[in-house]
């Protein structure tokens, strides 16, 4: 097959976000299992500026063509902030502001009108994740053939009459757990059987759990968060819950984090942060496999792959009840447990912390799972099964709906 | 479902209502009930909302952490040595100087923050003894209805007889 993936950046040694790297590993799958394989991105790399940081053109990488386009140099950024912090505190945005929004968002006018010539010889266009102006473009051009990679959010722009829209458009959504695919049925109202639940395959590895601690001194078990410490993230939350467990069990847990983001830690917990910045992918994963417990506080997710990797590192999870996502993969795998408020949390640490054997079969079930569920094999057999299968509802009929930007 | 293959071994569902239960039973007998878990939850509270035992929860752990500590505290300093001995001193002295000017605020604070809470549980008794009164009327209608019917169903066949 024939196939193109569209993300709005492509780094592999650099950092993007999550979506944008489970779109890049598709794709070089895609392009392993023997599949001509394009790849179209923007020239950005910096996702809060959005500026054309490398040369506009195409290379051969990672088995595929890579095709680079500019970023709409003449976007409103006014306007997108403007309606953007509307949308953020959930007011009434007329469809008007919407595809404002949406043309002012992350768009490229090049890579759209290439599409436009060269769109009808691909047999299947992935493109994702759902809230850039990009892909609401992408998926107005040819709805026929676009597979939507949304890897969507309960948030007020899901709720958005333009994103709903492309979700009914287009030909098929690829999703990465069946929790979202039950949120995108729940807001959109798509039809029973349409949604595939796809996933991300993960590379199994060894960790050696003692390394870690080793290098870095820590002589007593620890607790790990990674990634963005954030509000939206839930951290000050887990900052919260760790420093009142201390106090509660008279413990002297540290909490380990690796990631990035600010953040105001209680002053009784702030000497036992023990912070690492942005690591390495091995010293991460050591720092995993030493872990009593990785704990992801996130309520707003629409896929753990941190998880995955604890996993296949051997450590449990203990994450939050609200998040729909997270509980299910922790269910699923029967390798982590989930709290609704902080008695919870504190008797599933005290279980996690005590019980060594209990964790390290929780640990060792998490691995299991993924190494049969989430492998870029399994993972493959879907995407391909899902591209197989036709949509049941007809998409309309290419650009019915007024193009973002001219 | 494409993706569904569960671990064995252990039921981790199992084992997180195992949990509760023991932890609900705890809860019943005031083990959480402490304000440091009512500081830990302040970030939780949104998703604690929708629960009425949850809030109901927070706000008994609420009612332990209204008053701001106004206390003494241990002063501390980890500079070793003279140093650190000497800081400590001087600390002291600076918070003595900022108890005397702020004891006024802390206490209105305490004042306010009292008022507040209990004006909190207050609304959501209110609202309970209210939510409970409806529930009973709804219960109370819908099987009056229920029993109703057979004489709903009379009346239509008596005006049909009459009718006729």
């Amino acid at each position: 097959m024939k196939l193109a993936f569209v993300t709005p950046r492509y780094s592999p040694g650099g950092v993007v976000g999550g979506a944008e790297t489970l779109i890049r590993k598709l794709a070089v799958h895609a392009a392993a299992a023997g599949h001509e394989v394009h790849l179209l991105t923007t020239c950005a790399l910096d996702h809060f500026s959005w500026a054309n940081a490398r040369p506009a053109g195409e290379e051969k990488a990672e088995g595929m063509t890579v095709h680079f386009f500019p970023v709409n140099e003449d976007r409103d950024v006014n306007t997108f902030l403007r309606v953007q912090g509307k949308i953020d505190k959930n007011q009434k945005v007329s469809r008007e502001e919407q595809e404002q929004w949406a043309a002012s968002s992350v768009c490229s006018r090049d890579l759209v009108n290439w599409l436009r010539r060269e769109g009808q010889g691909f047999d299947a266009i992935m493109v994702g994740p759902y809230l850039f102006g990009i892909t609401v473009q992408v998926a107005r051009i040819l709805p026929e053939r676009v597979w939507l990679i949304p890897c969507l959010h309960d948030e007020s722009f899901a709720r958005l009459d333009i994103i709903a829209d492309m979700f009914r458009s287009v030909r098929g959504h690829l999703f990465n757990a069946p929790p979202e695919r039950a949120l995108a049925h729940r807001l959109y109202g798509l039809p029973a059987d349409s949604g595939h639940v796809v996933g991300m395959g993960m590379e199994p590895f060894e960790a050696d759990p003692e390394a870690f601690a080793k290098r870095h001194g820590i002589n007593r078990p620890y607790l790990l968060y990674c990634g963005r410490r954030e509000a939206g993230k839930n951290t000050p939350m887990l900052l919260d819950y760790v420093d009142a467990y201390r106090k509660r069990r008279q413990s002297d847990i540290p909490l380990v984090l690796t990631g990035s983001g600010e953040y105001t830690p209680p002053e009784t917990l702030r000497h036992d942060i023990l912070d690492f910045g942005f690591v390495s992918e091995t010293e991460k994963r050591e720092a995993m496999a030493g872990a009593v417990a990785f704990i992801h506080p996130s309520t707003n997710e629409s896929f753990g792959i941190v998880l995955l990797e604890a996993w296949l590192a051997g450590t449990p999870a203990l994450v939050h009840a609200k998040s729909d996502v997270l509980r299910w993969q922790c269910e699923n795998a029967n390798a982590g447990l989930w709290f609704a408020y902080y008695p919870e949390f504190e008797a599933m640490l005290d279980v996690l912390i005590n019980q060594p054997d209990l964790r390290k079969r929780l640990g060792e079930n998490g691995r299991r799972h993924v190494q049969s569920t989430f492998t870029w094999e399994a993972v493959g057999q879907r995407l391909f099964s899902a591209l197989a299968t036709t949509q049941a509802s007809s998409p309309p009929a290419p650009e019915t709906q007024p193009p973002l930007s001219p | 479902m494409t993706v569904d293959v569960g671990a064995e071994g252990i039921d981790t569902a199992a084992l997180v209502a195992e949990i509760r239960a023991e932890v609900s039973r705890k809860r019943r007998e005031g083990v959480y009930t402490d304000a440091r878990i009512a500081r830990a939850e302040r970030h939780n509270l949104m998703y604690m909302a929708d629960s009425e035992e949850l809030l109901r929860f927070y706000l008994n752990c609420l009612r332990d952490s209204v008053n701001v500590d106004i206390n003494d505290f241990e002063i501390e300093d980890r500079r070793p040595g003279f140093k650190g001995k000497a800081l400590v001193k001087i600390k002291a002295v600076i918070w003595k100087f900022l108890k005397f000017y702020t004891f006024r605020l802390w206490h209105q604070q305490n004042q306010i923050n009292a008022l507040m809470v209990t004006a909190v549980e207050s609304s959501f008794q209110q609202y309970e003894k209210k939510i409970a009164t409806l529930e009973a009327r709804i219960a109370a209608l819908e099987g009056r209805s229920q029993g109703g019917d057979p004489k709903g169903d009379d009346s239509q066949t008596d005006k049909k007889e009459s009718a006729a």
